[in-house]
C-alpha cells in the first residue's frame, strides 16, 4: 500500500462509499454477484488468517459456513428471529473449531489440511442423513422476507458489504495485536516460537476459532438470503476450492488480498461461465494450475514484494 | 451379524483394498496426497467400457489395458506436473492433483456424459450358495483378482529390484541416494503404480457397478479413509482399511439404514484422525 | 548459603533414541550469575542437554529443577516464560519479519508478570536492538541480514524475554576469530549488565576458556569432568576426548 496512513485511509472510505452506492447504478443481477463476492471475501479472510498469516491451512473451512447456514435454518424454523439465530449460529461454529481443533491443532500443519478435509466430509453426511433435524439431502427452507425483491437483495448487499468490512478491521487489528505477533510467528517458525513462550496451541486455536466466527456468520447470511439450502450446496468443496483460487490470485498473508482476489476471481467466473460453459471446469482446473505454478504469492504478495524492494533500495523504513 | 451380511461386507472390503492401497502408496511413500485418484479409477471403468462395446472384450481381460494405460497416465502426471513442484509441499501438490480432477473430470463428461453406464456381463446374474448366503459370482470373481492383484503388489514391493529400491526410499532418502538409488525414479514408479492400482479397481468396479463422474468425489473419500484407517504407505494397513470400511458401510447400512452407509465411513474416519493421528498401523505424522 | 545461590539444578538426565544414548546420566548445576561453559566435541549430547532442559525433548530419565520448582515436565513455552531460555546452534529467525520485530516477539511473549504490553513491549525490543548494535538494521527483513547479525538478533530475541537463564548454543559457529571477538565482549558485558547465568555451549575449547567461570565437559552423552577452565585443560579424560589417546599419552609423557 502506500506509505502515507491518511491517504489510505481516505482511500478505503472513498472505495467503501462507493460500494454503498453502487446497486443505484446495477441491475439486481449484478448486485446479487457483487454480493456474492463479498461474501466469498469473508470467506477467503477467514481462511486467510489461518494460512496465509499462521500457515496451517484449512481445507475443510467450508464447514463453518454450512454449519452457520443450517444453525440459521433450523433457528429460524423453531420460530426463532434472524438475529437472535445468528450469534448462535457463530456461537456453535466457535465450539465446533475448538472441540474438533484442540486435539489436531497440537499436530502440525499439514496434517490440520488434511484432516479439515475428512471432518467437512464427515459434517456433510451428518447433515444430509439427519432428515428429521436438517430436511436431508433434499434441503431446507427459511422464512421468506415480505418485501419486493429490490429491497431484499439491496438489503443483502448492504448485510454482506458491512460483513466484510468488519471482518477486515478485526483482521487488521487482530495481526497488529499481540495474539497477531503470536500468531505469525507460529508461521514464521513454529519450534522458535514455542520456546519464546508463546503457547501455540492456543494461538491456533483461537485463530480458528476467528476464523469460525467470521465464516459461519457469512453461512447465516446466505441462508436467508437464499431462503433455500441444501446439504451438498453449503458443504461444497467447490467453496473451499474457490477460497483458495481467491487466496492464490489476491495474495494471502495481507488484508486487502482476499477481497482483490475475491472480485477477480467472481468477476472472471461470471465471463468464463458463459464463454466456457462446456469446459469450465477444465478451465479451472488449468487456471489453477497456472496461478499456482506462476504467480504462487498472488497480486498483493507481487506488489508488496514490488514496493518493499523499492523501499529497500530508497533507504525507507520498511512495514510489514 | 448374518452370513450373507458377512460375506457382502468382505466381497466389498476386498475390492476396497485394492482401491485404497493405490491412494495409500502415493500419499506414503512419493508424499503426494493425489485427488484425482477418484478420477482414475473412474477413467479405468470407461477404459474397460470401451472395450467392452468396440471389442467385446471382458473387463476382467480389458483391465490389464486399463492398468497399463493408468501406469503411464501417472507417470506422466507425476513426472511433467507434480515432480517439480515437490518443493512446494504436500499442500501445493495436492491443489495441482485437485487441477488434474477438474480437467479430467471435464474430459469424461464430454466424451462419456454424466450417465450412469454399466457393462452388461452374460454371467452378471449368477451367484452359487455359501452356507445361507447368496455369493453373486462377478463380486467373487473381483474379489479373488483384487486379493491376487494386493498379492503381487507385495510381492512387487518385496521382492523386485525396483520394489526394494522404493522400500529404501521410502524408508531413507538420504541413505537411498547415498547407495545410488535413482530417488526420483522411485517416487515416479510408486506413483505410477498407483495409478495403474485405480485403474484396475476402475475395471473390476465397472464389471460390478454402474459408474459415472458421479462417484469420482464420492471414491476419493473413500481412499481417504482407507489409507488413514490403515497408515500411509502401508499395503496391508490399506487393505485392512478397506476391509474394514466394507464391514463398516455393509453393517451401517443394515442397521441404520442404506443412507447412513458414507456418512458411518466418514464419521469413523474423523474419530481416528482425532484419537490416532498415525492411524492404526503407520507412520507419524508429527513435525 | 550455597543452596541460594543455584538457580538451575540438572539431575541424571538422559535421552535414548532405543539403543542409542544421546544424552547418558548427565548431572551439574549452575550458580546465578556464572557463565558455564559446557563442552564437548560434536555429537556429545550438548544440544541435547539444551532441548532437554527446555523442553523440547521429553526426557528418558532425570529431572531438572529451575529456581527450586521442579520444571521436568513442563512445555518449551512455559519453560521460556519462568526465564529458561536458549537460542539456536543453526540460527532460528522469524522468516517474513524485520529484526526489530524479531526482538519485538521475545519482549511480548518473555517472561511472564512483567509489562507486555504493546507499547511497553515495542519501548523494551527498540532498547535490546540497541543494546547488541542492530539499531541501523533493524527494519531489515531477517532473510536479508548477515549471519553474524542473525547470531545478534537471536540473541536480543532471548534478552528481551528478560530471562535468567539463558543457554547460548555455539553462537561462535560460523563467525571470523574478529566477530567471535566481539561476540565474546557481548556476551560478557550483557552478562554483567543483566545479571544473566549463562549456559555457553561450545565444541572449539579456546572460544570457551577466557569467558567461563566454570566448565563442564560432555563426551558421547557423559559427563567426563567438571570444573574451573584450568583443571579441565589440564584432565587426561578431556584431552583424550578432544585430541584422541595417542595424543593424550604424548602429552602425559612429556609433562
Amino acid at each position: 500500500m502506500l506509505n502515507n496512513k491518511k491517504i489510505n485511509i481516505f482511500l478505503l472510505i472513498i472505495a467503501l462509499g462507493l460500494f454503498i452506492f453502487l446497486p443505484r447504478f446495477l441491475s439486481g443481477y449484478w448486485v446479487r454477484v457483487i454480493t456474492t463476492i463479498f461474501m466469498y471475501a469473508v470467506i477467503a479472510q477467514g481462511m486467510n488468517l489461518m494460512s496465509g498469516y499462521m500457515g496451517y491451512l484449512p481445507f475443510g473451512n467450508a464447514m463453518f459456513f454450512g454449519i452457520g447456514a443450517y444453525v440459521t435454518a433450523i433457528g429460524m424454523s423453531k420460530g426463532l428471529p434472524f438475529l437472535l439465530v445468528v450469534p448462535l449460529a457463530a456461537i456453535t461454529a466457535i465450539l465446533f473449531s475448538i472441540i474438533l481443533g484442540l486435539p489436531v491443532l497440537r499436530l502440525r500443519g499439514h496434517y490440520f489440511a488434511i484432516a479439515t478435509i475428512g471432518m467437512s466430509g464427515a459434517i456433510l453426511s451428518v447433515v444430509q442423513n439427519a432428515t428429521e433435524i436438517t430436511g436431508g439431502a433434499m434441503g431446507t427452507t427459511l422464512p421468506i422476507i415480505d418485501k419486493a425483491p429490490g429491497v431484499v437483495y439491496n438489503y443483502f448487499y448492504l448485510a454482506m458489504l458491512a460483513l466484510m468490512v468488519i471482518t477486515s478491521l478485526c483482521l487488521h487489528f487482530v495481526i497488529k495485536s499481540k495474539l497477531g505477533f503470536g500468531i505469525r510467528s507460529i508461521k514464521a517458525n513454529e519450534d522458535a516460537a514455542n520456546s519464546m513462550g508463546i503457547n501455540t496451541t492456543y494461538h491456533k486455536v483461537v485463530a480458528w476459532a476467528i476464523s469460525a466466527l467470521f465464516t459461519s456468520i457469512a453461512g447465516a447470511l446466505y441462508a436467508y438470503w437464499m431462503s433455500f439450502i441444501g446439504p451438498d450446496e453449503v458443504f461444497d468443496v467447490m467453496i473451499a476450492v474457490n477460497t483458495i483460487v481467491i487466496m492464490l490470485i489476491g495474495g494471502a498473508g495481507s488484508i486487502l488480498g482476499p477481497i482483490i482476489g475475491a472480485f477477480i476471481v467472481e468477476l472472471f467466473a461470471e465471463v468464463a461461465w458463459s464463454a466456457f460453459l462446456e469446459y469450465h471446469l477444465a478451465v479451472l482446473g488449468i487456471i489453477i494450475i497456472i496461478i499456482v505454478i506462476f504467480v504462487p504469492k498472488g497480486m498483493m504478495g507481487s506488489i508488496s514484494d514490488f514496493t518493499k524492494n523499492r523501499k529497500l533500495r530508497a533507504g525507507k523504513k520498511v512495514t510489514v | 451379524m448374518g452370513l450373507q451380511m458377512l460375506v457382502n461386507a468382505i466381497l466389498l472390503g476386498g475390492l476396497y483394498a485394492l482401491m485404497g492401497i493405490g491412494f495409500s502408496l502415493q500419499w506414503g511413500i512419493s508424499g503426494i496426497i493425489n485427488l484425482s485418484y477418484g478420477a482414475m479409477v473412474m477413467l479405468g471403468s470407461y477404459i474397460s467400457l470401451e472395450f467392452f462395446n468396440f471389442f467385446h472384450i471382458d473387463p476382467f481381460i480389458s483391465m490389464i489395458m486399463s492398468g497399463a494405460i493408468l501406469f503411464v497416465l501417472g507417470a506422466i502426471i507425476y513426472r511433467g506436473l507434480l515432480q517439480p513442484f515437490l518443493k512446494g509441499g504436500i499442500v501445493f501438490t495436492l491443489i495441482l492433483t485437485f487441477a488434474v480432477r477438474l480437467i479430467m473430470e471435464n474430459v469424461i463428461l464430454k466424451v462419456w456424459s454424466a450417465d450412469y453406464r454399466t457393462i452388461r456381463l452374460s454371467y452378471a446374474g449368477s451367484n452359487f450358495q455359501f452356507g445361507d448366503a447368496y455369493v453373486p459370482l462377478i463380486k467373487f470373481l473381483s474379489f479373488i483378482v483384487a486379493g491376487i492383484l494386493i498379492y503381487l503388489t507385495y510381492l512387487f514391493m518385496m521382492k523386485t529390484k525396483t520394489g526394494k529400491g522404493i522400500q529404501a526410499v521410502a524408508l531413507d532418502k538420504e541413505g537411498a541416494q547415498a547407495v545410488g538409488i535413482n530417488v526420483e525414479k522411485m517416487y515416479m514408479i510408486n506413483f505410477a503404480l498407483g495409478t495403474a492400482l485405480a485403474g484396475l479397481t476402475g475395471s473390476l468396479w465397472a464389471s460390478i457397478y454402474s459408474f459415472s463422474p458421479h462417484l469420482i468425489g464420492i471414491i476419493v473419500g473413500k481412499v481417504f479413509i482407507i489409507a488413514i484407517l490403515g497408515g500411509l504407505g502401508n499395503i496391508w494397513g490399506a487393505a485392512a482399511g478397506g476391509l474394514l470400511l466394507g464391514f463398516a458401510e455393509v453393517a451401517g447400512a443394515s442397521f441404520l439404514g442404506s443412507q447412513w452407509q458414507e456418512a458411518i465411513g466418514m464419521v469413523i474416519m474423523v474419530g481416528v484422525l482425532l484419537w490416532r493421528p498415525h492411524g492404526l498401523m503407520g507412520k507419524k505424522f508429527f513435525g | 548459603m550455597e543452596e541460594n545461590n543455584i538457580i538451575l539444578k540438572i539431575k541424571s538426565l538422559s535421552k535414548h533414541f532405543g539403543a542409542l544414548k544421546a544424552v547418558d546420566d548427565v548431572s551439574f548445576e549452575v550458580k546465578k550469575g556464572e557463565i558455564l561453559g559446557l563442552i564437548g566435541p560434536n555429537g556429545a549430547g550438548k544440544t541435547t542437554v539444551t532441548n532437554l532442559v527446555n523442553g523440547t525433548y521429553a526426557k528418558t530419565t532425570g529431572k531438572v529443577s529451575f529456581k527450586g520448582s521442579d520444571v521436568s515436565n513442563l512445555k518449551p513455552y512455559q519453560i521460556a516464560r519462568m526465564g529458561l531460555t536458549r537460542t539456536y546452534q543453526v540460527v532460528k529467525p522469524l522468516i517474513g519479519m524485520t529484526v526489530e520485530e524479531n526482538v519485538l516477539v521475545g519482549s511480548l511473549f518473555g517472561r511472564e508478570n512483567r509489562n507486555s504490553d504493546m507499547k511497553n513491549a515495542i519501548k523494551r525490543a527498540g532498547e535490546i536492538v540497541k543494546l547488541v548494535g542492530l539499531e541501523k538494521k533493524k527494519d531489515h527483513l531477517v532473510s536479508d541480514i548477515t549471519l553474524p547479525d542473525l547470531k545478534k538478533m537471536e540473541f536480543a530475541r532471548v534478552l528481551a524475554m528478560e530471562p535468567e537463564v539463558v543457554f547460548l548454543d555455539e553462537v561462535m559457529a560460523g563467525l571470523n576469530p574478529t566477530e567471535v571477538e566481539e561476540a565474546s565482549r557481548l556476551v560478557k558485558r550483557v552478562r554483567e549488565e543483566k545479571k544473566l547465568s549463562i549456559v555457553y555451549i561450545e565444541h572449539i575449547m579456546k572460544a570457551v576458556m577466557g569467558i567461563s567461570d566454570r566448565i563442564v565437559v560432555l563426551h558421547h552423552g557423559k559427563k567426563i569432568v567438571e570444573g574451573t577452565p584450568q583443571k579441565v585443560i589440564n584432565d587426561q579424560a578431556v584431552i583424550e576426548a578432544y585430541l584422541g589417546k595417542r595424543y593424550a599419552k604424548e602429552v602425559k609423557n612429556e609433562g
